[in-house]
């Protein structure tokens, strides 16, 4: 029943990793629809090891140089953000006080580039002159998955495993360096559904590699295509001329500081007349949340 | 045409394994589950290590553990990880880094140092990408490699020395070279009998082309082992040899032709090249006046230099010389202690300092040779001080264990004797982790089989090789020595592993076996001999004092035809199963008056050790049976059952048997469920669902092939924990969704398992920072596991996990786990969160709901459209010293705290609005100066009302500022984080809290109703909209939270989000 309308892949052997790359980029959608994707957003919620759940909304969009990304988690009116401006990522941590934006390093806003992706970096990966070889089967859990390495020009690593049924990406591992050492996180990725036409995972599980038992599980509730980005919520607000970075209607809760004007946690309505405390963003759309990284 | 053809394809395939019934194969069993406790305080043997010093400084270090796989470092050994784990064998014997490329990795696989509990390995393998994945290369059927020598100019070319077969003939040992990177290999130097292997290869420094190889002859049995021939002067195959083109011609330097070199016979030979100096060759030959020979013309001519104990005492274990990569004169030994020359040989000096001892490996870093790793039986060692000095590696749980068990506390602790590091307790649950410090050492040697003295807590039992047993003070750490003592004349014949065994039956009666089965009915002050010679009493197998070939070595390791395994039935009382080293099983079932040899029927190939013996938990007449040939060479695992008191035997798996490989060490049968079997072999754990007709390794990805020795069931969890021998111990929670995998549930789609009840166990803060080169072993899940199976990966479409209360309302939405098989998902068991009104930082307490109440719930699974439920009972923990109606009144307590934080949310909400307001038409272009200063006093008297509402100010340093909010935050942390009823003190103090919360909104009715009234009656009159106060809405962010440490280390380490452990030092200094 679920696999109705799939585009199923056959698996046969003797596959190469072109082959591949194309029988996945058909079972997600294609590349027409792929591309069509302007946008990005993903609404749900993020559980981390231990236990805590933050709601999580992640916007991508394309970029004029590169894709852009935004990540917002919050949790008793307080939102951490982090973000990828074309340029360089930042981060925002409220959670001991502080709402200024810090820039994050090199090695971490690479990373953040390579999650902004619309099209993920496998099949960013001619563009991007990265190189993909196909490294045969690999057991995962019981699914005997064709196993993809798409190598970036910088070093970094991803390792696909393809489901054989669905030809959908079931578990990427990212091999990164940060500050010289490597840094291997894995990703676990199911409940897919399709948004504009590509089919993105609903579900995704992160570890770091070794402690599988360890996991950070984001649960995306909705998803939309190409919705209305205001480009100014990957800015850095730190940076010069950058104004505040709501992303999303549900405001920044709190003042920036103390004697600034408040933003409610709420969204005042106020007639149309008078609209003094509107937000910087578009309060229509309180549904923006996503997912981070690298799956798809 | 292509689209329907596969569709249909497809559809045939999915339609197939109906007809199948379904088995219970190891993806579906797998998702259970594994948990490592550790520990890597005592850690295990390393076999070998090789290094490389980066040009950023860093060191890459690649260790080689006996039998627990290849570790990882890229900072020099403050961290590692396993990277061989996906490989079918653990045993690591060698281990070389290319020099001509950084990506490339070589591991010869087997040990060896061939000690009686030595593993085996299956070929050479090779890593092309700085060891992430490997490829077998060949040379399977050597069984252990030695040392792997890369030509340094031309990475195809790789020599791989491999001592070969211990237990077996075999010519498949020896020298082989490849010349093509491993593709094809050319057997280069062959040994002269069927026993001769390579023990040690060396290039010149000078001249890849010329060779030194020593040549070994050595063979172990049950019962015996010799390196050289069968006696110091019988005739040996071992020899060395040199070639200067390749390996293609080779010559044996002897006595005869080259000066200084001792007569044969000879035994375990290693002849190594002083980097620095081709001149200068280090030989160490065993013969019957080992000692170290050095050359200084390049091997033309020798001298005898050193012969003290530590170079020349147990030359099949230590033999590794290794030569500082600058000083040709500088040169250590691996020994029990290592040793250090300074003047090329003539002299040593200890280099041991306070490591383990019993060295096999170390590498000098080449820019810093005061720098040196290096590997002995108790793990990883640097120094920084030229090998005087050494740090200890906290961070390799490599532990080799040989068996475990579990006492009655709650939670369980475990117990377990180790290959030379002793016998050990540990925790499998303690709040922060268990770090290396949660296990205790109990006694010394090498340890085996341990527990907890069922009649008395205080004191536990532990041995060490040869059945030195032993009752442990738990509390003064004093041993008393009970091992039975041999008559007039008489000679104890007790294994190197000597089987103890508690009464099922009786509370604290112990048994331990010689060749006689022996029992105390009074912690060992007295013992009855219960049995006669169980064994074959073959005397052909009682010469250890002969044993060791050249250099006797009579270490307790050969002692054989002895018993090795006790199983009492619990069933019957008195009724004992014995399996002996010498192949017999022996039966009493009169408490040891009169014995049955039942092994007659048991049809095994000539030769057998046997490895465990099981009586059923179930039914008096059915025992299991664990035979182990690899003794005799034979790697296969046996296993058999009886149903008629071992007049037959059926058995259960043997040579070609699918699912199951590896010799054999143990067999369980569940406690639970007779149909259910674990079995132990050298390359992992497998289960039986089905009494044994079928067989699935239980592989949960993150526990490697790794030999499982014993397995345990503890009484107070329905727990599996497992004695690994190169991995610590390892714990499977909670067995009952395994036995839930009938045939139905196997064909289902989706299916939940429904669990026993579920304990809210107390939680409580442990652990602190011990820095990143510190091992910590995993908890239990903290939770409820809810359980399920579906037989296929979820890929495509939502799958979701919900739990509901009785009446129906969702209470949490859990992420489904998507595997094939087995899934578990743990869920807190905790309410959400209060509402909390936004301040300058987070409530740190009230990021998570309280508890839920204990009782019933209802699981919810849908997937593709089919919803199942199962119901979830939630008790309260065993150790609890309150009770539900506690519970509800904290319940009860934290909602009413919880009401306060809505009301203040709601209230600070309004304030917002308010002054979001007034504070645009105090700004507003053509309103009135006056209606401009009106509005910004009204804003100025709502801040101020804010202000008493929440801590407003920023800037990220410990202000110390508390509100109401920050007050409500601090009961409601003093409430729930507690496991009692809250007090009268802290009820009060809610109440002193709600009072203050109710003159601010009094206050803020106030001004609503008064000045900000006016204000809006004036901004009418200027014809602006009147002051909408019910404009701010609140939005719930629907946020569960959490406890603030989970936070704090969930954040950590994954994408990016910034430091946030602090969070909980703040919270601490608050």
């Amino acid at each position: 029943m679920l696999v109705l309308g799939l585009p199923l892949a056959s698996p046969a052997s003797g596959q190469t990793a072109d082959e591949l790359v194309a029988k996945n980029l058909a079972a997600r959608g294609g590349a027409a629809k792929l591309e069509a994707l302007k946008a990005l957003r993903f609404n749900g919620k993020v559980r981390f090891p231990g236990d805590f759940e933050l709601t999580y909304q992640e916007t991508r969009a394309r970029g004029p140089a590169s894709d852009l990304v935004r990540v917002d988690m919050a949790v008793q009116g307080l939102t951490i953000m982090q973000a990828h401006d074309g340029a360089g990522g930042w981060r925002v941590n409220p959670f001991q006080g502080r709402r200024d934006s810090e820039r994050m390093s090199a090695d971490e806003a690479r990373s953040l580039a390579d999650s902004a992706l619309l099209s993920g970096p496998l099949h960013n990966a001619k563009k991007a002159g990265s190189t993909i070889s196909y490294l045969g089967r690999e057991d995962f859990d019981g699914t005997n998955a064709y196993k993809l390495k798409v190598t970036e020009r910088d070093g970094d690593e991803f390792v696909y495993l393809l489901d054989p049924d669905t030809m959908l990406e079931i578990k990427v591992t990212e091999t990164r360096r940060l500050r010289g050492s490597p840094v291997i996180y894995e990703y676990e990725l199911g409940d897919y559904e399709q948004v504009g036409g590509v089919y993105f995972p609903m579900s995704i599980e992160s570890w770091g590699q070794g402690n599988p038992n360890q996991r950070s599980r984001i649960m995306i509730a909705s998803a939309e295509a190409n919705p209305n980005v205001n480009a100014q919520i990957f800015a850095d607000p730190g940076a010069a001329g950058a104004s505040a970075p709501s992303s999303s209607p549900q405001p920044a809760p709190v003042d920036q500081a103390e004697d600034a004007a408040p933003v409610p946690q709420t969204v005042p309505k106020v007639p149309n007349a008078v609209n003094p405390a509107q937000p910087p963003s578009d309060p229509k759309k309180p549904d923006d949340k996503p997912k981070s990284s690298n799956r798809g | 045409m292509t689209r329907t053809m596969l569709f249909l394809s497809t559809a045939m395939a999915a339609a197939l394994p109906a007809y199948a019934a379904p088995i219970a194969d190891s993806a579906a069993i797998s998702g259970l589950g594994i948990r490592n406790i550790g520990s890597a305080t005592m850690s295990g043997r390393i076999a070998a290590l090789d290094a490389r010093q980066e040009p950023d400084g860093k060191v890459t270090l690649f260790v080689g553990s006996a039998s627990g796989g290849v570790w990882k470092s890229t900072d020099g050994g403050t961290n590692f990880r396993p990277v061989f784990d996906k490989q079918p064998v653990q045993s690591i014997g060698a281990v070389a880094l290319d020099p001509t490329n950084k990506e490339v990795v070589w591991v010869g696989t087997g040990e060896s140092w061939t000690r009686n509990s030595v593993s085996v390995g299956d070929g050479v393998y090779k890593s092309t990408d700085g060891g992430e994945s490997w490829t077998n290369m060949g040379l399977p059927t050597t069984e252990r490699i030695v040392r792997i020598v890369v030509h340094p100019k031309d990475g195809n070319i790789v020599y791989v020395c491999a001592p070969g077969k211990l237990w077996s003939d075999s010519a498949d040992r020896g020298l082989y070279k490849t010349s093509d990177g491993g593709r094809t290999w050319s057997h280069i130097l062959k040994g002269a009998n069927l026993s001769t292997g390579c023990s040690s290869v060396s290039m010149d420094p000078s001249n890849p082309d010329h060779l030194l190889a020593g040549m070994w002859d050595f063979r172990r049995k049950g019962w015996t082992f010799r390196s050289g021939g069968n006696g110091p002067d019988a005739p040996s195959g071992s020899s060395l040899r040199e070639s200067f083109d390749g390996g293609r011609t080779w010559t044996a330097l002897t006595a005869e032709n080259r000066t200084g070199l001792p007569k044969g016979p000879w035994g375990r030979i290693e002849a190594v090249h002083a980097p620095s100096n081709p001149n200068i060759v280090y030989a160490f030959i065993e013969n019957v006046r080992s000692a170290l020979y050095v050359s200084e013309d390049g091997g033309k001519t020798f001298q005898e230099r050193d012969r003290s104990r530590n170079m020349v005492w147990r030359p099949f274990y230590f033999s590794r010389i290794v030569v500082d990569p600058k000083n040709d004169k500088r040169l250590f030994k691996m020994n029990l202690r290592m040793i250090v020359s300074d003047d090329g040989g003539k002299s040593f000096a200890d280099a041991a300092g306070g490591s383990h001892a019993d060295w096999h490996d170390i590498w000098i870093n080449p820019t810093n040779t005061k720098h040196i790793i290096g590997g002995d039986d108790g793990g990883l060692w640097t120094s920084y001080d030229g090998g005087n000095r050494w740090h200890k590696s906290h961070n390799l749980p490599i532990s080799q264990f040989y068996h475990v068990s579990a006492d009655d506390k709650d939670p369980y602790q475990v117990y377990g004797g180790l290959q030379d590091n002793s016998t050990w307790v540990g925790d499998q649950e303690y709040p922060g982790g268990i770090t290396n410090n949660r296990w205790e050492n109990l006694y010394g040697g090498d340890g085996f089989w341990a527990f907890s003295d069922p009649a008395d807590p205080d004191y536990a039992y532990a041995e060490f090789q040869g059945g030195n047993v032993a009752r442990i003070n738990r509390k003064t750490l004093e041993g008393r020595n009970i091992q039975p003592q041999a008559g007039y004349k008489e000679k104890l014949r007790f294994n190197w592993n000597t089987p103890l065994h508690l009464s099922p039956n009786e509370r604290g009666t112990l048994y331990i076996g010689s060749q006689y089965l022996f029992r105390t009915r009074d912690q060992g002050v007295t013992w009855e001999r219960i049995s006669p010679d169980l064994t074959t009493n073959d005397k052909e197998r009682q010469r250890q004092e002969e044993s060791g070939g050249i250099t006797v070595d009579n270490s307790a390791a050969e002692m054989h035809t002895t018993i090795y395994s006790i199983s009492e039935s619990l069933k019957a009382a008195g009724q004992i199963w014995v399996g002996t080293d010498d192949g017999n099983v022996q039966l009493t079932r009169d408490g040891g008056r009169s014995w049955t040899n039942v092994s007659k029927n048991l049809k095994t190939p000539q030769g057998r050790w046997v490895s465990w013996v099981e009586a059923s938990r179930h039914d008096p007449a059915v025992a299991y049976v664990a035979v182990d040939r690899h003794t005799y060479g034979d790697m296969q695992p046996y296993l058999y059952r009886t149903a008629d008191y071992g007049r037959t035997w059926q058995q259960l798996a043997g040579p070609g048997t699918e699912g199951i490989r590896g010799y054999a060490h143990v067999v369980r049968e569940d406690r639970a469920n007779p149909s259910i079997l674990y079995a132990g072999t050298e390359f992992g754990l497998f289960a039986s669902l089905d009494r044994g007709r079928t067989w699935a390794q239980f592989k949960p990805n993150n526990f490697p092939a790794v030999a499982v020795r014993d397995v345990w069931q503890p009484a107070k969890e329905d727990d599996l924990v497992l004695a690994t021998h190169g991995r610590g111990i390892w714990i499977v929670d909670d067995l009952g969704p395994l036995r839930a995998l009938t045939p139905e549930r196997l064909a289902a789609n989706a299916v939940l398992i429904e669990g026993s009840e579920v304990q809210q166990r107390i939680r409580g803060n442990g652990g602190w920072a011990e820095g990143d080169a510190s091992y910590s072993g995993e908890n239990p899940p903290q939770g409820a596991v809810i359980s399920y199976y579906q037989k296929a990966r979820h890929v495509i479409g939502r799958m979701k996990l919900e739990v509901l209360d009785q009446q129906g309302n969702v209470v949490d939405e859990l992420p489904a786990s998507k595997r094939r098989g087995l899934n578990r998902v743990v869920w807190s068991m905790r309410t959400k969160p209060p509402q909390v009104p936004p301040a300058a930082s987070l409530a740190g307490y009230s990021t998570q709901g309280q508890r839920v109440l204990p009782g019933q719930y209802i699981v919810r699974l849908t997937k593709a459209g089919e919803v199942t439920t199962m119901p979830l009972t939630i008790g309260l923990d065993r150790r609890a010293t309150y009770n539900v109606a506690d519970r509800q009144a904290q319940f009860a307590a934290a909602e009413r705290v919880k009401g306060l934080f809505n009301r203040m949310s709601r209230l600070n909400a309004d304030i917002n609005g308010l002054r979001a307001q007034t504070d645009a038409v105090a700004k507003r272009e053509g309103a009135s100066a006056r209606l401009k200063t009106d509005a910004a006093r009204v804003s100025e008297q709502a801040d101020a009302l804010r202000k008493q509402l929440v801590a407003t100010k920023e800037g990220g340093a410990i202000t110390g500022e508390e509100r109401l909010r920050e007050n409500v935050d601090n009961i409601y942390g003093a409430i729930t984080s507690v496991e009692a009823a809250p007090t009268a003190y802290q009820l009060a103090r809610v109440d002193a809290l709600e009072r203050e919360l109710k003159e601010v909104e009094d206050a803020f009715a106030r001004l609503k109703a008064g000045d900000a009234q006016r204000l809006s009656t004036a901004m009418i009159g200027e014809r602006l909209p009147a002051i909408d106060f019910a404009a701010a809405k609140l939005l719930d962010d629907d946020a569960r939270g959490g406890p603030a440490s989970a936070l704090a280390n969930g954040l950590v380490g994954t994408r990016y989000y910034g430091p946030l452990r602090d969070i909980r030092i703040n919270a601490r200094k608050r």
